[in-house]
């Protein structure tokens, strides 16, 4: 594999990485701060508190995010906890339940997020999911 | 609303396309329904059994032949799996003698490796980091 000559499309990757205006500390510290983000998605994590621990500003820091990850700190924290409400319907765990345990505190809101993000009501989701064979 | 249902990859070879991407890659058959000398061959990922199917498309049009192996030529995958642990599933891909065009590969936020699919793609594996 070591004596493989590069593909076209590594030789491009390694490229557009080289011209990328990021440092590789912005990578280290916006990573850091989305592996925060995954542990604790079921808190309330104030974006301040994200930012100084990616030594970063508060605008500064959603700005370099959403360059990295394409999408606002805020969106990410939404797809992780929809992520782990669709785990945990399949568990089959209440919807009550499963709102209160991702973060939300209203049903009305986490309802709503839930079918924004995955076209389905909590319910719905957890019924097909249900019925599934496999 | 329009949603995304299905996407697909093109083969040479419906069967052998389907044992690659059930036995090697772990993906699920969803459906198989006749058409014309061919089938409507999908697989899913076990996770996301109603999520987006992937169609396991005949590749039976010649100009696509053409870019199909110009793609493949140049290491570019056709299509990108996520995966959540690239260093092992790279590991595990090997021993069961998958060839990889492009070894696990740090690049800004993820972590990307291709794979050669036996059925004329590339296939991206990533990691988001």
């Amino acid at each position: 594999m070591k004596n493989k000559p590069k593909t076209f499309f590594e030789q491009q990757l390694e490229q557009v990485a080289e011209s990328s205006p990021l440092k590789a500390y912005h990578y280290v510290h916006v990573r850091q701060s989305r592996a925060f983000i995954e542990q604790y998605y079921s808190e309330r994590v104030e974006l301040e508190k994200m930012a100084a621990a990616a030594f970063m500003s508060r605008a500064h820091y959603i700005r370099i995010f959403q360059q990295i990850y394409g999408v606002t700190p805020r969106q990410h924290m939404r797809s992780v906890r929809i992520e782990k409400a669709k785990e945990l319907l399949k568990a089959g765990l209440s919807v009550a339940e499963v709102c209160f345990e991702v973060g939300y505190e209203s049903l009305p809101t986490f309802s709503k997020v839930f079918k924004s993000g995955t076209g389905y009501s909590p319910r719905a989701y957890q019924k097909a999911n249900k019925s599934n064979p496999e | 609303m329009i949603r995304i249902h299905v996407t697909s990859v093109p083969v040479d070879n419906q069967e052998k396309a389907l044992a690659f991407y059930t036995e090697k890659l772990g993906f699920i058959k969803k459906t198989e329904i006749p058409v014309g000398e061919h089938k409507w061959l999908t697989v899913v990922s076990p996770k996301e059994q109603n999520g987006v199917e992937l169609l396991l498309e005949p590749m039976a049009f010649e100009p696509a032949k053409v870019y199909q192996k110009a793609l493949s030529d140049a290491g570019i995958p056709w299509t990108s799996f996520a995966v959540e642990d690239l260093e092992s599933e790279h590991q595990r891909l090997s021993e069961l003698g998958v060839q990889f065009t492009m070894s696990p590969k740090v690049v800004g936020p993820v972590m990307m490796a291709v794979l050669d699919d036996t059925c004329g793609n590339n296939i991206q594996l990533v990691q988001m980091l």
